[in-house]
């Protein structure tokens, strides 16, 4: 079977009967599709399975390295993850995109050339898209083309890196490259813009926190992680990967500090993560991109559970904003074990699968050399702590009372919720199981009781400088605004700067237009003149002056024709 | 700066307790410190209480960073909801 159907197509394909199946049908015939596609990557081994020539072009159409399979089995959880989250909604375009989303990322796992990979980069804005608009508002409509601008352009750029490598003699096979040519820092770019690199990341805190309840959730999986892999395939070992990764793992922390919106502080939190995965590209060992491969697998579900956590609050309350928040364990207590399970993952406490992960990347850089590099990422991780530690969990749940009385989340949610929060816990306790599907064998001693005991110190003393802060009062209040990023580059300086640039020429051209319109009003006042004194253009002629006219009109066209 | 219901002096009993747990696991991991031999890659590491003042240290310097960056680029919750992002 695996060489027969092209990875990922027979979700895309199957996402077309999703609008017209009932409920219940709809749900089961989503989670058969997942199944039979995980159950067919599962199998393709590495090497090259299928090739195409098409146009002169040999595509590469299915092709798999060492970090495909994590990669895919991890895209097929988040998949059946989301479709039981989202059971108790009936909303088929997010049903539908989101499958077919899923699939075009699966498939894009398996693509071995850039135009291959080019398809299905592009697949993956144009479903992904239909979730933001899922929002339902005049605010995610903007942020949705937004988005899509941004994600279309970055496939325009890979398309560009990939003409130039062929140009180049490099060919199309998706490889390692340089940065330093110019169709590999153009490749390298389109990755960057997807994988939110530095100045480029202002789309996923603007997008993110404007989809659905379950387009949040759906989108937190995909598209950021399929740039970090083919960031992985190829640029792997490139230095300046390393110093891109410590930006992305430092800035994010203090934008989630002051973000009010819950799941805009997710978003943050998303972006930093990320760059503890770049960092492990930059250094590229085996320790490294068993690290990066590792952080991406287990970040994928604490991530998801920390969006479906959010999600449910604002399912329930109708909001996310931590201003507005607070109390809501006494009413979601299910939901507050869930969301505290993410975030002691994401942060990184021993027995749960941040733990186990991140403790790669982190210990690649101190196996390195890389002091100061192992100095910002020990600080991100205590960042990590106070955003999504502590900050999520404690405004939603916790902190003021505001006095909400509302339901549980539903059936579904808690479900998908559940089922994330055994995994974290499952790959803390036996990491053993995921550090077998990792590219290289895993010789690093995650549980030497030195590294759990420096683990604890920082992370509990860090809980302790937050509630030193909360009882002295010192703490920051939560307050209703917008924060500055990257995207008001686009969304305030570019028009602005384009309204400064143009309003010399437009003031120019009403100027030109206003003397234009005066001069053919003096002129047909005059022409109007002559012809009431006259009777040559209009008014009562005579016969005889018509029949002239029209003889010196034809006359003049006679001899135009003539000369041309 | 926090809601005055979350100060030290409006402590809910939860919170107390919580509180003294946390107090108990730092001065226990504090006394571990002198028990259990860390590993250091680097002599910055391998000095005493290391993680503990850092953790510690890097949460005061991100939420006192954060405060700094909110004078720089916190703006009002409309700030884009203007003409001027229509156009864009």
């Amino acid at each position: 079977m695996p060489e027969l159907l092209l990875p990922g197509l027979m979700m895309i394909l199957g996402a077309a009967l999703v609008p017209v199946l009932p409920h219940m049908i709809r749900q089961i015939w989503m989670l058969v599709l997942i199944a039979a596609s995980a159950y067919q990557c599962w199998h393709i081994d590495p090497g090259v399975h299928l090739t195409a020539s098409v146009i002169g072009f040999d595509l590469i159409l299915v092709r798999a390295e060492a970090i495909t399979r994590p990669f895919a089995l991890i895209f097929h959880i988040a998949a059946a993850l989301n479709v039981i989250y989202a059971m108790h909604e009936d909303s088929r375009m997010t049903a539908a995109t989101g499958l077919a989303y899923a699939g075009a990322a699966i498939a894009a796992l398996f693509a071995g050339d850039f135009i291959t990979l080019f398809i299905y980069w592009e697949l993956t804005a144009f479903t992904s898209v239909f979730l933001i608009l899922a929002g339902r508002n005049p605010r995610s409509f903007s942020a949705a083309m937004r988005y899509l601008l941004t994600q279309v352009t970055s496939g325009v750029i890979l398309l560009a890196g990939a003409v130039v490598l062929v140009g180049s003699g490099i060919g199309i096979a998706i490889t390692a490259l340089s940065a330093e040519t110019l169709g590999g820092a153009l490749v390298l770019l389109a990755f960057a813009i997807k994988a939110a690199f530095p100045f480029v990341n202002g789309w996923l805190q603007d997008a993110y926190p404007e989809a659905s309840v379950t387009g949040t959730v759906i989108l937190s999986a995909f598209t950021t992680k399929l740039a970090i892999y083919m960031l992985a395939l190829c640029f792997a070992g490139t230095h300046m990967l390393i110093w891109f990764g410590v930006i992305m793992t430092l800035f994010p922390v203090f934008f989630a500090v002051i973000e009010n919106d819950l799941r805009r502080v997710l978003a943050f939190s998303l972006n930093n993560q990320l760059g503890f995965m770049v960092v492990g590209i930059g250094i590229g060992t085996e320790l490294a991109l068993n690290g990066t491969v590792a952080h991406a697998f287990a970040h994928i579900i604490y991530k998801s559970l920390l969006f479906m956590s959010m999600g449910a609050v604002l399912y329930r309350t109708g909001t996310a904003k931590a201003s507005e928040l607070g109390g809501l364990w006494k009413c979601m207590p299910l939901t507050t074990i869930f969301c505290i399970i993410g975030a002691v993952s994401i942060s990184s406490f021993p027995l749960f699968s941040g733990f186990v992960t991140k403790s790669l990347t982190i210990g690649s850089a101190a196996y390195e050399g890389y002091f100061w590099v192992w100095m910002a990422l020990i600080f991100a991780s205590a960042g990590v702590l106070e955003h999504s530690g502590i900050k999520i969990p404690y405004f939603a749940f916790f902190g003021h009372d505001r006095g909400f009385k509302v339901n549980e989340a539903p059936l579904s949610m808690l479900i998908a919720m559940g089922i994330a929060a055994g995994l974290c816990v499952a790959i803390g306790i036996a990491p053993q199981m995921l550090y077998s599907l990792l590219p290289y064998e895993v010789t690093y001693k995650v549980w030497d009781a030195g590294h759990v005991l420096g683990e604890l110190q920082l992370l509990l003393f860090a809980v302790l400088a937050f509630a030193f802060l909360i009882v002295r009062g010192l703490y920051p209040p939560e307050i209703d605004s917008t924060v500055l990023n990257t995207d008001w580059l686009f969304r305030k300086a570019a028009p602005a700067l384009w309204r400064m640039m143009a309003n010399p020429v437009m003031r120019l051209w009403h100027a030109g237009l206003a003397t234009t319109t005066r001069q053919i009003g003096v002129a047909m006042d005059r022409g109007t003149h002559i012809s009431r004194n006259n009777y040559l253009i209009s008014g009562t002629a005579t016969i005889g002056a018509a029949a002239g006219l029209f003889l010196a009109v034809f006359a003049l066209l006679l001899a135009l024709r003539y000369m041309m | 700066m926090s809601d005055p219901e979350e100060t030290g002096s409006k402590m809910t009993p939860l919170a107390r307790n919580a509180l003294g747990v946390l107090v108990v696991s730092c001065v226990v991991l504090t006394a571990l410190e002198f028990v259990i031999h860390r590993h250091a890659y680097f002599e910055t590491e391998g000095r005493p209480l290391f993680f503990a003042v850092y953790g510690f240290a890097a949460f005061l310097i991100v939420v006192g960073g954060g405060v700094l960056l909110r004078k720089l680029v916190m703006r009002a919750p409309d700030y884009y909801d203007t003409q001027e992002d229509n156009d864009a």
